[in-house]
């Protein structure tokens, strides 16, 4: 596919861009010359100082990041393990009230991490419903398809909470990463008014080079690539657009809690 | 039917110093975020010099756009999104209006772009009877007021929360409050509704990033995740030049851009945005197209004079620091770009005599070459720009902007250039400013062109032997 034919309003652009370059009749320049990589390397390089790292320097990670997290408004819970931040949530979904509606409802990623939090049982004690947002088949048909999309957007719609994992969670900007793939939609960081995240300990990198590194140089991310949407979360939505007053919940959630499972 | 107001340039700026809100608003805004901006620079990593380092990045990106825009787009395709090249505003507004009217689109929400405010997209779309729905909270009520944005990042800067209350009264029926949140919360709840009910989400791009193939999107709201995740179809433009070639660089330009445009170490929501959601994702756009626009830019990029302003990644900075902007605010430039990236861009996309008032009216202090996170060098294309209008320029097709003015500074470059000549000039003055009114050894009126020079203060009188003469006389 790489190679489709170019369309002509490409291959006329393009010629204006070399024309005004100057180079139109020289020969094609190669991408990999334009590519520093010196710069590259700086990068790969921060990844031995990762892979290094003791639990006491992941811990004053986790630090930091609680440190980033409080301007922005971004609740950072450490909990030592995932029955604890089950509990935690179950105890939060409780005391939050619907913006939206009366009825209380929560949806969640099919995700091996959130699957674990098992909130499915401990909320149908108290009549919570907990929808997931399960991977379709990859021979679904198109009305499937359709079907199965307008059932994931009512869900999120209907849900005033929505539960994700993360890839990443870089701790000098409070910042939540997470790749698109199926069974994770990304409709449930973004319609409901909480959002809850769930990250390991070991998901923490220290800043933003630490995360492109990893993206850039980690075999499997690397294999795998951006996908065709990687979203930065950093605290819940905000607008200062009225007098400069800052007010949280523009349009995405006004409250973002990220537990950080420590054992 | 692109909107372009740069001959009224000096009415407007006249209109804005008398607005007391606006000037308040301004200057609490310069005074808040320019030196915030400034401390974050210091702060980098990698140290402040991180900007110059960014200016190479660019320019480097710059000269080989042709090879990024390729290989961005194969990327793009690879993973089932479109790539359009228009070569004019009307080009990247009709390819959209095709793509609208195949889905037989009646909604679109936005996110805040500022190069589709350059090529008059939200006119032409309206136009053809497609309801068009700006969802930055600055840009929303921007648009219920029928206005245009004033700032690059913060479009409503000019209205009070007074201002605001009255027009969601108005317009969204609630009753009149100034409470922010309250107002917030309304518009939340408006816009909610459009989001669900839209069929086509349109954005910008910050920063493409060629390697990966990725356009990126940047809101504090959220308002551009909701537009370009709800909606079946997402639309992105772009301004041919702001790609760069590898996610290492990205981060660099990057991190620069959240701190040139809000002092942030990081915006609330940013999207690497690369194609389509594919059949098995429960969520986002069944459609990608990504619509790249030159509207000018390659006219600037084959002048090696002006082919620096490329390097802008329109993050606002220098308008932060401005003290022209700072006094006259967004609107008297007349375009979608304001502030001095507005002074030099505004008069290269739509001609340099038509915006020749941008260019002259900015005061060369240079501040906005110090905030500008990529260091571009405005001052320098300012002055370049003023030469073209003082000399005219064929190949920019600019009519000199006043024959007389060119006369008169030759023959001041003539006077000037002998001693003799010189103080004959002086004595000349010395005998002609008997005629002039004053007093105290004061002129306070000019005669002819050079009254401009008195009409705010006095000049001082020729004495009637020079320094150099009186020098002279005391040593013999
Ligand atoms: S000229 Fe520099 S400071 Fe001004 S908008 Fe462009 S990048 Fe930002």
């Amino acid at each position: 596919m790489t190679d489709q034919p170019k369309s002509s309003d490409q291959v006329r652009f393009l010629d204006t861009i070399r024309a005004a370059l100057g180079r139109a009749d020289a020969p094609p320049v190669d991408f990999q010359s334009v590519i520093d990589n010196d710069l590259e390397k700086t990068y790969k390089d921060a990844l031995a100082a990762i892979a290094n790292r003791t639990v006491d320097q992941k811990k004053e990670l986790l630090k930091n990041l609680e440190q980033a997290a409080q301007p922005l408004n971004l609740k950072v819970k450490p909990v030592k393990d995932i029955q604890t931040a089950s509990a935690s949530i179950a105890e939060l979904v409780q005391s939050k009230q619907p913006e939206w509606g009366t009825h209380k409802q929560v949806v969640a990623w099919q995700h091996p991490l959130v699957e674990k939090l098992d909130l499915t049982a401990l909320l149908a004690e108290h009549n919570i419903p907990v929808v997931f947002t399960e991977q379709l088949s990859e021979a679904a048909t198109a009305e499937k398809i359709e079907k199965h999309r307008r059932q994931v957007r009512q869900s999120c719609e209907d849900a005033f909470i929505g539960v994700t994992a993360a890839d990443f969670c870089v701790a000098e900007t409070a910042t939540l990463v997470m790749k698109t793939r199926p069974g994770c939609a990304r409709s449930v960081s973004l319609v409901p008014s909480i959002h809850v995240a769930v990250i390991k300990l070991s998901q923490i990198v220290s800043n933003l080079k630490e995360l492109y590194a990893h993206l850039s140089w980690d075999f499997t991310h690397k294999a795998e690539g951006l996908t065709n949407c990687m979203t930065f979360i950093s605290g819940p939505s905000k607008t200062a657009d009225i007098e400069f007053t800052m007010v949280h919940g523009a349009h995405g959630p006004r409250e973002v809690y990220i537990y950080v499972i420590t054992d | 039917m692109v909107l372009i107001n740069t001959e009224k340039y000096i009415a407007e700026a006249k209109e804005a110093m008398k607005d007391s809100n606006l000037q308040k608003a301004l200057s609490s805004f310069q005074h808040r975020i320019g030196p915030a901006t400034a401390a974050t620079y210091q702060k980098l990593p990698e140290g402040p010099e991180l900007r110059l380092k960014a200016h190479d990045m660019r320019m480097r990106a710059i000269e080989n756009l042709d090879v990024l825009l390729e290989v961005l787009a194969d990327n793009i395709h690879r993973r089932g999104g479109r790539v359009f090249f228009a070569a004019t505003a009307k080009e990247a507004v009709d390819y959209c209006l095709q793509v609208a009217h195949q889905h037989r689109v009646k909604k679109i929400v936005k996110g805040k772009s500022m190069v589709t405010e350059e090529i008059g997209f939200n006119e032409a779309l309206i136009a053809a009877g497609i309801e068009v729905t700006e969802t930055d909270l600055g840009e929303y009520i921007i648009q219920l007021a029928r206005e245009h944005p004033s700032h690059i990042i913060a479009p409503a800067i000019h209205k009070t929360r007074k201002d605001i209350g009255r027009l969601f009264a108005d317009k969204l029926g609630i009753p009149y409050t100034d409470d922010p949140p309250t107002l917030t919360q309304a518009a939340r709840k408006a816009l909610r509704a459009k989001f669900m009910a839209a069929d086509m989400g349109v954005s910008g791009c910050n920063l493409a990033c060629a390697e990966t193939g990725h356009i990126t999107t940047v809101s504090n709201e959220g308002n551009i995740r909701m537009s370009t995740t709800l909606p079946p179809i997402h639309v992105a433009f772009m301004g041919m030049e702001r790609v760069v070639a590898s996610l290492e660089e990205h981060d660099i330009l990057f991190r620069l851009l959240a701190r040139g445009a809000a002092a942030q170490n990081m915006a609330g929501y940013v999207s690497y945005v690369g194609g389509p959601a594919t059949s098995d994702q429960s969520d986002g756009p069944q459609e990608f197209h990504l619509i790249i626009i030159d509207n000018g830019r390659s006219r600037i990029l084959a002048d090696v004079e002006f082919r620096e302003m490329l390097c802008c990644i329109r993050c606002a900075a220098c308008l932060n620091v401005c003290p022209v902007y700072g006094k006259i605010g967004g609107h008297a430039y007349g375009f979608a770009y304001s502030g001095p990236v507005g002074a030099v861009v505004t008069p290269l996309l739509v001609g340099i005599n038509r915006a020749k008032d941008l260019c002259q009216g900015e005061t060369l202090c240079g501040a906005c070459q110090d905030a500008c996170p990529v260091n571009i060098d405005i001052p320098r294309m300012l002055l370049a720009l003023r030469a073209k209008l003082a000399d005219g320029d064929k190949d920019w097709n600019v009519v000199r902007n006043s024959l007389a003015e060119k006369v008169a500074f030759q023959f001041w470059a003539w006077v000037i250039s002998k001693r003799a000549r010189y103080d004959r000039f002086l004595q000349l003055g010395y005998l002609a400013q008997k005629w002039m009114p004053g007093a105290d050894g004061m002129i306070s009126r000019l005669p002819l062109a050079l009254h401009g020079w008195t009409r705010s203060r006095d000049i001082k009188s020729v004495a009637k032997a020079s320094f150099k003469k009186r020098w002279q006389n005391r040593q013999s």
